[in-house]
């Protein structure tokens, strides 16, 4: 679109034009920079900074595997005390021996933000009015409008795996702000995710450009006493990378079985 | 006489015909809805039709996926509507989107090859490369999983041998978005296998639809697997 702007300038303005002389030359630029001026003005949106491509997390710290880095970089969630009695629980459970969790029997979604932790890629498409995240994990792909909508009124939010969410720039970095969650999920540092939980993000290539920061802020009054922010940070990937596929197969005995403990009902 | 163009004059002729030479394949990116009058799917033509037993057996492997939520793959994926292009601004990559349970589609158009067989684990959307001549994309397929929903219109299955040409081109000044898929699989086609789908371009503000599936759901496995009205 840009480009066919200038050629529509280019044709307009200097075909079959013949410039002889100082006042000709003189119209040459200003003609020539008017042109440059509006392909500079057509052209801003695409300053901003590319954050495509394949995006990785590296264990910097020596956290031994993904989780460990988790613990050792992201400072723990002040969680109301009604959370807190509520993990309790579920502890408790699972030191008896109980399985808590059946997400991985049955091959559900993963919530976001899960594949932002996992030790697999995620690619990022980038468009001016869009941005997509596609994981390799079980999830759904994650759509970041940057159009200037809104989210939709809570009587139109449709909650889903990754929320919805929108975006824009400020200067170099893009703040992303997402409700409309389907609940259930965690967060690094203990925290949950619930139906009214409100994520903010802001990602910002550094390094370069060669790693990308994703600062996440979480709020919730039902879950947390204060914000809960962390930041994570992702390598480039190298080039020619490309994307896996993670299948599951609850049908699959080893999947369901594995996660299952003897002579628990479910 | 001629002089040379001083630098700044030279900079800003030419970086104008630059930008228009990086911009110059058309931006497919959107949501795209398939309707009613979307598809011209001729029969397709095997090698040998497939037996009673042949065909109950990829009927169940079909809905077998659909029961257990596996991955549903190409080119179940694009008979759904909305599809989404992210046509990346860099050009190096395309990635396609669809509501039901699959991973997007990657669509390099960086120049690579075809990730080698010996390399390249299988999947249910393959391993798509693309290139453009003129204004259609042609993407290119192969690396194909048995995963997922294997039925292709017209007739055949998806295999490990199958092979997947595409050619995307917009038409009435972008709001129809035409697909032409090809197949070509010696162990299912006597001939290639060849219709198109005729996407309506979404009205603005589109967003993207998930369409979960919960193997664990008693009731939905009950609906799914039984006889109706038994």
């Amino acid at each position: 679109m840009l480009g066919a702007g200038g050629d529509w300038l280019m044709n307009q303005r200097f075909r079959n034009t013949v410039v002889k002389g100082s006042a000709g030359a003189a119209l040459m630029a200003l003609a020539l920079g008017a042109s440059a001026s509006l392909l500079l003005a057509q052209s801003a949106p695409a300053k901003v900074p590319d954050l495509s491509g394949f995006w990785e997390r590296r264990d910097d710290v020596g956290g031994g595997n993904f989780g460990g880095i988790l613990e050792k970089i992201v400072p723990k969630a002040s969680l109301t005390p009604e959370v807190v009695k509520a993990n309790q629980e579920t502890a408790a459970r699972q030191a008896q021996g109980e399985v808590v969790a059946f997400g991985s029997k049955w091959c559900l979604s993963n919530l976001y933000p899960f594949f932002m932790q996992h030790s697999a890629a995620w690619d990022l498409f980038q468009t001016q009015t869009e941005i997509m995240q596609a994981a390799e994990v079980h999830t759904f792909p994650r759509h970041i409008y940057l159009d200037g909508r809104k989210h939709p009124s809570p009587a139109m939010l449709v909650p889903t795996v990754n929320g919805h969410s929108i975006g824009h720039w400020e200067g170099e970095t893009l703040v992303v702000d997402t409700i409309g969650f389907v609940g259930g999920g965690g967060t690094p540092g203990g925290g949950r995710v619930g139906k009214n939980t409100h994520l903010t993000e802001r990602f910002k290539l550094i390094d370069g450009g060669k790693k990308l920061s994703v600062v996440f802020t979480w709020e919730d009054p039902a879950i947390y006493l204060k914000p809960h922010t962390y930041e994570l940070q992702y390598y480039k990937s190298e080039p020619g990378t490309y994307a896996f596929e993670e299948t599951c197969h609850a049908d699959d005995p080893k999947q369901s079985g594995s996660v299952v403990a003897p002579g628990q009902k479910y | 006489m001629n002089k040379p163009l001083p630098l700044p004059l030279f900079t800003l002729l030419v970086c104008p015909a630059l930008l228009s030479a990086q911009s110059k394949s058309p931006d497919l990116s959107g949501y795209w809805e398939l309707r009613f009058d979307s598809r011209n799917v001729p029969p397709a033509s095997l090698i040998v039709p497939a037996t009673a037993a042949e065909r109950a057996a990829q009927v169940k492997h079909d809905a077998d996926a659909i029961r257990w939520c596996h991955f549903f793959g190409v080119p179940y994926m694009m008979a759904w509507s909305p599809v989404e292009i992210v046509q990346n601004t860099n050009g190096k990559e395309i990635a396609i989107t669809s509501p039901v349970r699959t991973p997007a589609r990657h669509i390099y158009t960086d120049g690579r090859p075809h990730v080698s067989a010996e390399t390249f684990d299988p999947t249910s959307t393959g391993n798509s490369i693309g290139h453009w001549e003129g204004e259609t994309l042609v993407v290119d397929t192969i690396g194909f999983s048995e995963e997922g929903i294997l039925a292709i219109p017209g007739g055949g299955t998806r295999t490990a041998t199958s092979h997947l040409i595409e050619r995307f081109r917009l038409l009435n000044g972008g709001q129809r978005l035409s697909v032409i898929f090809t197949w070509e699989d010696p162990k299912v086609y006597a001939t290639p296998h060849t219709y198109e789908f005729r996407y309506y371009r979404a009205p603005p503000g589109t967003e993207a639809r998930e369409f979960d599936c919960n193997a664990s759901d008693a009731e939905r496995a009950k609906f799914l697997t039984s006889i109706p009205g038994k």
